[in-house]
């Protein structure tokens, strides 16, 4: 007979935090998962139209400038913007989370070399263009369309997550002798204190020919 | 089981994170070339060593022709040679070894004179001074022995000799004019070597006199963007599913309790129900 008060009152008290921790939940969630389920819609997107080129035979030929991107698997499909660099040298970005940008330093997708396209994981609010991103594997495909309608295809693989502090630059943006892409985007821990991830993640291409 | 969830929600990030972080490709690149000026065309086939299917077959391969780069799985290759349309179960003219490193290029070339053919294997440079063009140059003209190689006025290889290859050299980027310079003719053409890009320049006999051939060897950013990039802002940092664990944990921990109090209850109900004997 003793016990039964403080039972009853651990399995009253137990209820209570069950539910102040269940409306503590339901209240703290933020309503950003609700891209997932539209990009998961779009997984089957087609492939771009337009003819698949293989790269020029020589490097006098020019290849046109990138115009958009599409990521069948993770439903991405984005304009491109161009991008240069920030006054102190570092990579400039999209003002938008919906734009991805190619970095018109590297060479243009489908020529020889390593072409850099960098796109946000999220905005302030929520998910951003490249926010799949790091599900992609090797093999997965990745297409750029040109300013002449040509398209090419390039194919993952691999996809590496590096600390911003030790950023192998050489790798990312070094010569390569063939036709490469990079994507390039945040991950890894983000830093409340300085508003940045302490990651990032670059998925590695080359072109399929 | 519910503190249980909540530690697997944990965990899922991490075990996220790692799973991307696929092996490295482990590739590296060879292309093949026939730069001997009077040897005629040859079939140019690439072997993983030991394995006596060809991987690469390259048919009627003339003086002068160089194949774009192949991927290929870092390891050790060999490449023969053989007169164009002989069979492939016949005997090489001639054949090499090559070590294949993973993030390496390499160019297998047929190199001097056809009476004394030989296969050279060359490290393909794939790096280049921040904002600069690399380039090298490879004299494979018979009818010029000798040739003073210049870019923009400037001998960068004053003598190269038949067959031979420089090292690569850093020069500003730029549309150079270059120039190979023989006792008898003069080849000139106007290149843009853009800031990182690696070249190899080619000098062959052509229909009259001397050509230079442009190779683009490789090709990266210009000027490399200093350090990482920032694109994220965090909208889905903090309120990812990691998030949801601490209120799972708080829920969790409230299962606990309750069922822990719950069954006490239960027990004592069913002891009680024993006692008065019914």
């Amino acid at each position: 007979m003793p016990l039964r008060g403080p039972a009853a009152i651990a399995f009253a008290a137990g209820l209570v935090v069950i539910v102040g921790g269940t409306a503590g939940l339901l209240l703290t969630r933020h309503p950003t998962p609700a891209l997932r389920p539209v990009a998961a819609g779009v997984a089957a997107l087609p492939v771009p139209a337009g003819p698949i080129v293989a790269p020029p035979p020589s490097a006098a030929a020019r290849v046109p400038s990138p115009v958009s991107l599409t990521i069948p698997l993770i439903g991405v499909k984005t304009n491109l913007i161009t991008l240069g660099l920030a006054p102190g040298g570092a990579m400039q970005v999209p003002t938008s989370g919906t734009v991805a940008g190619w970095y018109t330093g590297s060479p243009r997708p489908g020529a020889v070399g390593s072409s850099i396209i960098v796109g946000h994981i999220d905005n302030q609010h929520g998910p951003a263009v490249f926010y799949r991103l790091p599900e992609l594997k090797r093999g997965n495909d990745v297409f750029v369309k040109r300013a002449d309608g040509t398209a090419v295809e390039f194919r993952v693989t691999e996809v590496q997550t590096y600390l911003k502090d030790h950023f192998p630059t050489q790798t990312v943006y070094g010569p390569t002798p063939d036709a490469e892409l990079r994507l390039i985007t945040c991950g890894g821990a983000f830093d409340p204190a300085t508003h940045h991830y302490l990651s990032n993640i670059v998925v590695y291409a080359t072109q399929v020919r | 089981m519910l503190l249980a969830a909540s530690a697997l929600l944990l965990g899922v990030p991490a075990a996220a994170a790692s799973a991307a972080s696929s092996a490295s490709a482990g590739t590296g690149w060879i292309r093949l070339a026939h730069l001997s000026p009077n040897t005629p065309p040859v079939d140019v086939y690439l072997y993983s060593f030991g394995n006596s299917n060809a991987k690469i077959v390259l048919h009627h391969v003339a003086y002068g022709e160089v194949s774009p780069y192949e991927a290929v799985t870092a390891g050790d290759y060999s490449v023969a040679m053989r007169a164009a349309g002989a069979a492939a179960s016949s005997q090489p003219v001639l054949s090499t070894s090559v070590t294949v490193k993973a993030g390496h290029a390499y160019t297998v070339a047929g190199m001097g004179p056809k009476s004394g053919l030989r296969l050279q294997v060359l490290n393909d440079d794939l790096t280049t001074p921040s904002g600069k063009s690399s380039v090298r140059v490879i004299q494979a003209s018979l009818k010029e022995q000798t040739v003073k190689f210049t870019c923009g006025g400037q001998a960068i290889v004053p003598k190269a000799t038949f067959a031979s290859v420089s090292s690569y050299q850093a020069i500003p980027a730029n549309t150079w004019t270059m120039q190979a310079i023989g006792s008898g003719s003069t080849a000139t053409a106007r290149f843009n070597m853009a800031a990182g890009t690696v070249h190899t320049m080619v000098v062959l006999d052509g229909a009259s006199g001397l050509e230079i051939v442009n190779l683009e060897d490789a090709a990266g950013a210009g000027q490399p963007p200093a350090g990482g990039v920032t694109t994220g802002f965090g909208g889905t940092a903090g309120h990812g599913p990691g998030s949801s664990a601490p209120w799972l944990a708080v829920i969790g921990a409230g299962a606990l309790v309750a069922v822990g109090g719950g069954l006490r209850l239960r027990r004592h109900g069913l002891r009680r129900q024993m006692n008065t004997g019914v």
